[in-house]
């Protein structure tokens, strides 16, 4: 078991967004969460990946942890090397492993050209690629993608899906949360976000 | 804490900072225009004006010109270095959680902040101490260096506190600038001050000591130190504040 919620609440105002939301992963599964907008989608992928609270429940994590925010979320002054250099920091990959690693994903989502350009020079697809590639710069264990294929062209969406087919394999638990699922069949289980609630 | 973190973050930050055309502009020009509009307008008139921190009765007798190059001078330093602490706590905040998110301790982010507004306090320091004495006579130039630091410690720490505690950009620089202008930009001039009917709530805002530390070390051979330690405890004051947001804020939950 790679991740265990139970009994997720969480409340802005009085009002209720999660009601006692509980799922587990299991290593080497794709997990889909779909629900209108502002069904809590995004505020249940906050809470797993640490950035704000649940008012009561539990999370039991295993293993690295990868997130990919719903918007980009980078420094615009900073290139895209920088940027690798930044989080390789906090994820403390040695440089042998991170020049492996970015040369992988730079080459997987084809973007190499813009190694040394700053973000804030950047197109709106090039930033979603580094965005998700900041959350699999470390072979995490555990991926958490909000919206991860925002502003993909088509080439790209089928290279997401290329990756996480690689990543599921090494055993990696994937969570992929979106209002809208088109690829089924490459889920191992949907659940909906309705009301706060799983169904 | 990791060091080879700090270090990488410092060097983020320093870069990010360097990048914003906006902060040279500002560091190169505010002070520029504050001691130029000082020289072209500012009248060479003698005026007694009172050194509160040293003793109720000290009166020196100094130029308007002299007094307010002096004044300028630590009202700029207050302000660019305000604004500066302000930037680098609030911009970014979102990727900086994130890389709190991703491996790093608030903590380390936070020993990089505070690296980097002292290498600015620092360099903005010595370059108004320079500029200053080329416009006019220092008696003490090291010692008047120093205590523009001293502003720029004060209100870079609020300016921190400030981004701390305020999420909004524009309410943040507005509590930068209302305070800036309220205490450096006019109550701490030494021509309001020895005429103000309430000293005692003048003698409460941030700018007070490094103010007269400044006046001190700028015109005479009195002593600074009692002005700058109590400057040092203000600082640390709002330094401790944001310190203590920023960390309980980016903390994971």
């Amino acid at each position: 078991m790679i991740l265990k919620l139970e009994n997720i609440s969480k409340s802005y105002a009085k009002k209720a967004i999660l009601k006692e939301v509980s799922f587990q992963l299991q290593a080497g599964t794709l997990t889909g969460i779909v629900g209108e907008n502002g069904s809590g989608k995004s505020t249940l992928m906050r809470i797993i990946a640490g950035d704000i609270s649940a008012n009561q429940g539990s999370i039991q994590h295993n293993g690295r942890t990868g997130y990919c925010p719903q918007e980009p979320i980078l420094f615009p002054e900073i290139t895209v090397q920088e940027h690798f250099r930044y989080f390789s920091a906090a994820y403390d990959i040695n440089s042998k492993t991170l020049s492996l690693r970015v040369e992988e994903l730079l080459d997987h989502f084809n973007y190499r050209k813009y190694y040394k350009t700053r973000v804030s020079n950047l197109s709106g697809g090039t930033r979603q690629k580094l965005n998700l590639s900041i959350a699999l710069l470390h072979e995490p264990e555990l991926l958490i993608l909000d919206e991860p294929y925002n502003g993909f062209d088509w080439d790209t969406y089928l290279k997401f899906w290329d990756y996480t087919k690689g990543l599921k394999e090494k055993g990696c638990a994937i969570l992929v949360v979106s209002h809208l699922i088109n690829e089924k069949k490459k889920f191992d289980q949907i659940y909906k976000l309705e009301n706060g609630s799983l169904k | 804490m990791k060091i080879n973190r700090i270090n990488t973050s410092l060097s983020m930050i320093l870069k990010m900072l360097l990048r914003r055309k906006i902060v040279l502009i500002l560091i190169l020009l505010i002070p520029t225009v504050f001691l130029s509009i000082v020289e072209f307008t500012s009248a060479e008139r003698v005026i007694p004006f009172q050194l509160a921190s040293v003793g109720e009765q000290v009166f020196i007798n100094m130029p308007e010109k002299s007094i307010s190059f002096i004044f300028f001078s630590v009202a700029s330093a207050g302000f660019l270095v305000s604004f500066l602490a302000l930037n680098l706590i609030q911009k970014n905040h979102k990727a900086n959680k994130r890389l709190i998110l991703c491996g790093y301790h608030p903590i380390e982010l936070l020993s990089s902040i505070l690296l980097v507004l002292i290498v600015t306090i620092l360099l903005i320091a010595i370059y108004i101490g320079i500029l200053t004495i080329a416009f006019t006579h220092v008696d003490h130039p090291v010692s008047f260096t120093l205590s523009l630091a001293l502003i720029g410690f004060v209100y870079g720490s609020y300016g921190m506190a400030v981004g701390s505690l305020v999420k909004g950009e524009l309410e943040a620089i507005l509590l930068v600038v209302l305070l800036v202008n309220i205490d450096v930009g006019w109550l701490q001039n030494p021509i309001f001050y020895a005429g103000a009917q309430n000293q005692v709530i003048i003698e409460f805002l941030p700018a007070y000591f490094p103010s007269q530390a400044s006046m001190v070390k700028a015109f005479t051979n009195y002593s600074a130190i009692s002005a700058s330690l109590y400057a040092l405890l203000y600082g640390m004051i709002f330094l401790i504040i944001s310190m203590l947001v920023f960390f309980f804020k980016m903390r994971t939950k």
